[in-house]
């Protein structure tokens, strides 16, 4: 057995030594760092100077100017606070609501189990795009409605995944070892069972934070997404297209980025499956005092 | 399964972002109007490109979507030339009484419908009754409010009797947008196409385009040119632009300025009407903070029109302040200069109107999400409020649910076009939020009285011509000072850009596209 500070430090060591995972977290660590920094940099997204639009990359404006003169590069900074709080909350919401209901199927089974999965079965019928949609008809558009949606369309796969990995460990000795010291259903699920469901929900974690930020882009695309003047990837794509023929960069530039973070999200949710899939024997069991006290 | 839609999802980013790679550059410039007139020009299939399909072949509904058809399978009683000179079409004479109480309509005798029966004077009177009934009239249901009645004293004479003296421009207004319709049709208009016009319909394939083949019989000599002409629905203006630029369609009808001007510089033929919308900040003067008038008077000098023009549509169109396009009668380039973005005049009406900045910033903009020059333009008054100390959130929605806040009038402060602005003044009330009565925003009572009062004497004043211009000027100096909507720039609905193999390209004066005219050179 190991204790989780330990191997979280084992694991990124290992994910530092592979040059793609590096990369992909030196990527994502950057841009969450500029993101909340950004109200320190030098930088405004919303200030327009209308005789200054449409400008190419310059010394002054590193990724040019858009249609009402604004500084592109502001705006992806700006921007990337708008997708990470997003994607940030919206895993949130999909993995407090998720998990539990996983956790509650898979231990329990019987009609409880029926009850819930046909509830995530209703929630992953709908097309997560359209069914975000018609959460911000009814929330109104904003971030926060934004972040909700995509939050809700998250669950179906933290709840399927939690369950999964709670029906293999439910037969398990040392759950029944609790069980037989007379742990109670709460104790087994939260303090024995979750503790080693983590790796696979971990790796969710990240693989549904690439889902929404291309989800919260897709939003602002078709003009869903959070309000102008608040920059936003989605948006500026969609804006940009407009422009391709004038000023090719608008779009492309802050395409790049958003491809960069889907990419690096991607890169490291695979590294950290294939780290953490070798480690799943490792039982993270509690302390028997804790069981019987 | 929910995975792999997400890992779809995500592909699908991806291949978009590829699609915007490879990308070409083109500068802008301004445009001027192409002339009807080219000689010797040869038939064939015109290949037109439209980015919405129609709703139906009724010519009284005079919806935008609609433009492309009204003029091609109907012919109006008269037509207006770019300079807003009535000429005869449908009928070869119209006799105004000296009280303007009445004009009398000679009709030509050799007008036949597609059908192939004859036009009479029946069939313009079943189509000033549908124009008449508030259920079945529609667009033109606005414009008959000014008759009392009308008599046919035989077959080729038409009477239209007027409840006042009315003046000559209106009377006209009304002969042109008289567009007869085969009596024997008029129910089943929406669907049957029933007009005497130069193309009768061929077919029709719901939301992909349809064609339209040449009427044998049409009744002006040497037209239509073209034998066939095949609308097609682009749901993309670049889709329909790189349509045009290999040579898979012949012309663009209705798409944006900013690729007209773009294609104009590759060497299309770019082709702008007489008849423009007006975009008009509208301000819900029933809700505070806009009930103040000194606050929306300030709106005046807080519109950075040139800005906006060239931003919003690649500087194509004219600034104005008031709601008129250079052909109408009330037009009248000095407000503009009055008018022009001063910061420090709107200052000044800001203090004078006692509100707090808290009082001020009050309220939200409704935006309409899918027109991109309505977006720009809110966010640079956005901006430009906010440099005042009023800081406003925009209220974003698309589609219907725009629509629907737009003409009940469910909002604090909008963009939003208006048209009709090329014609007989008055004829601006028609626009929901320029009505007099029975307007949607501002609802009744009236809460402008003096603009009402303006509309009015306007509708009244029939001469001499002082008394006419006195009447214009009073309606733009009340439009200016009551300001509940005040207009930023002109801008071109209906642009045609064509590739330079086509002559004849012309609009009418309210843009709707005219085919019969148009030939291979």
């Amino acid at each position: 057995m190991r204790k989780l500070g330990s191997k979280t430090l084992s694991i990124l060591g290992r994910l530092l030594a592979s040059k793609g995972s590096a990369l992909a977290l030196i990527f994502l660590v950057s841009i969450t760092l500029a993101a909340i920094f950004a109200d320190f940099l030098p930088l405004n997204p919303v200030a327009q100077k209308l005789a200054n639009a449409l400008k190419g990359p310059s010394a002054t404006n590193w990724f040019g100017t858009d249609e009402l003169g604004r500084d592109i590069l502001a705006r992806v900074i700006f921007g990337a606070r708008t997708s990470l709080v997003t994607a940030g909350g919206a895993v949130a919401i999909a993995a407090l609501v998720g998990v539990p209901i996983g956790l509650v199927a898979g231990f329990f089974g019987g009609w409880r189990d029926a009850a819930l999965m046909r509830f995530v079965d209703v929630l992953l019928a709908l097309p997560a795009i359209l069914f975000a949609m018609a959460m911000i008809a009814v929330l109104g558009r904003s971030q926060a409605a934004a972040l909700i949606a995509v939050g809700l369309t998250g669950i179906p796969s933290f709840a399927r995944i939690t369950r999964a990995q709670v029906l293999t460990l439910r037969k398990r000795d040392f759950v029944t070892a609790v069980e037989a010291f007379g742990g109670t259903a709460t104790y087994n699920m939260f303090r024995t069972i979750l503790p080693n469901s983590w790796s696979p929900i971990f790796v969710q974690v990240v693989v549904l934070c690439s889902v929404a930020i291309l989800l919260e882009a897709a939003l602002s695309f078709l003009g869903v997404g959070v309000p102008p003047p608040t920059p936003s990837w989605g948006e500026m794509l969609r804006t940009g297209k407009s422009y391709l023929h004038e000023a090719p960069y608008y779009a492309v530039l802050p395409g790049i980025v958003l491809t960069l973070t889907i990419l690096s999200f991607d890169v490291l949710g695979r590294a950290l499956a294939d780290l953490l899939e070798g480690r799943r024997d490792a039982v993270i069991a509690p302390k028997a005092e804790e069981v019987t006290s | 399964m929910k995975t792999q839609f997400f890992r779809t999802l995500r592909r699908l980013g991806f291949l978009f972002l590829a699609a915007t790679a490879p990308i070409a550059v083109a500068g802008t410039s301004l445009v001027a109007p192409a002339h009807a007139e080219a000689p010797a020009l040869k038939g064939g299939t015109l290949r037109v490109a439209i980015l919405s399909d129609m709703t139906n072949f009724d010519p009284q509904q005079f919806s935008t979507v609609n433009f492309h058809l009204i003029k091609n399978l109907y012919d109006s009683l008269i037509e207006y030339g770019p300079d807003g000179e009535a000429l005869p079409s449908l009928a070869t004479a119209w006799q105004i009484a000296p009280d303007n109480q009445s004009v009398t309509v000679t009709l030509r005798d050799d007008v036949t419908f597609h059908s192939g029966a004859k036009l009479t004077s029946a069939d313009v009177a079943a189509t000033l009754a549908k124009a008449a009934d508030p259920e079945r009239g529609k667009n033109v249901y606005a414009t008959m409010s000014i008759v009392k009645d009308w008599t046919t004293p035989d077959e080729k004479t038409v009477v239209i009797n007027f409840k006042a003296p009315t003046p000559q421009r209106q009377i006209t207004d009304l002969l042109q947008f008289t567009m007869p319709i085969e009596a024997a049709g008029i129910a089943t208009v929406e669907t049957v196409p029933a007009g005497t016009g130069a193309y009768r319909l061929d077919s029709r394939a719901v939301g992909q385009g349809l064609t339209l083949k040449a009427n044998p019989h049409y009744w002006r000599q040497g037209q239509p040119v073209a034998e066939q002409v095949d609308f097609t629905i682009f749901s993309e203006d670049a889709s329909a632009s790189a349509a045009l630029e290999s040579d898979a369609v012949d012309i663009i009808y209705g798409g944006t300025s900013r690729s007209a001007v773009r294609l104009q510089d590759a060497g299309y033929q770019v082709v702008r009407g007489p008849g423009p919308l007006v975009q008009v900040f509208r301000m819900n003067s029933t809700r505070p903070p806009f009930t103040n008038a000194n606050f929306r008077k300030a709106f005046n000098y807080m519109m950075d029109r040139e800005g906006m023009l060239r931003v919003g549509y690649a500087g194509l169109g004219e600034v104005v302040a008031l709601p008129w396009a250079p052909a109408s009668p009330a037009f009248d380039a000095a407000y503009a200069d009055e008018f022009a973005y001063n910061l420090d005049k709107a200052k000044e009406l800001l203090a004078a109107s006692g509100l707090t900045p808290a009082e001020m910033s009050n309220w939200k903009m409704l935006v309409w999400g899918n027109d991109e020059p309505s977006v720009v333009l809110s966010q640079i008054l956005q901006s430009t409020l906010a440099e005042l100390g009023i800081n406003i959130e925009l209220d974003v929605r698309q589609g219907a649910e725009y629509t629907e806040a737009q003409l009940a009038g469910d909002y604090d402060a909008t963009f939003g076009a208006v048209g009709n602005v090329q014609k007989f003044p008055s004829r601006v009330a028609t626009n929901s939020i320029y009505r007099v009565v029975k307007n949607p925003v501002l609802k009744d009572p009236h809460p402008h009285p003096d603009y009402v009062a303006a509309i009015a004497r306007v509708n009244t004043t029939s001469g001499p011509d002082a008394d006419v211009k006195a009447a214009y000027d009073n309606l733009n100096r009340v439009l200016v000072t009551d300001a509940f909507a005040v207009p930023v720039n002109s801008y071109d609905t209906g642009l045609i850009v064509a590739s330079p193999k086509l002559g004849g390209l012309a609009l009418d004066i309210d843009n709707l596209f005219v085919a019969r005219t148009v030939g291979f050179q």
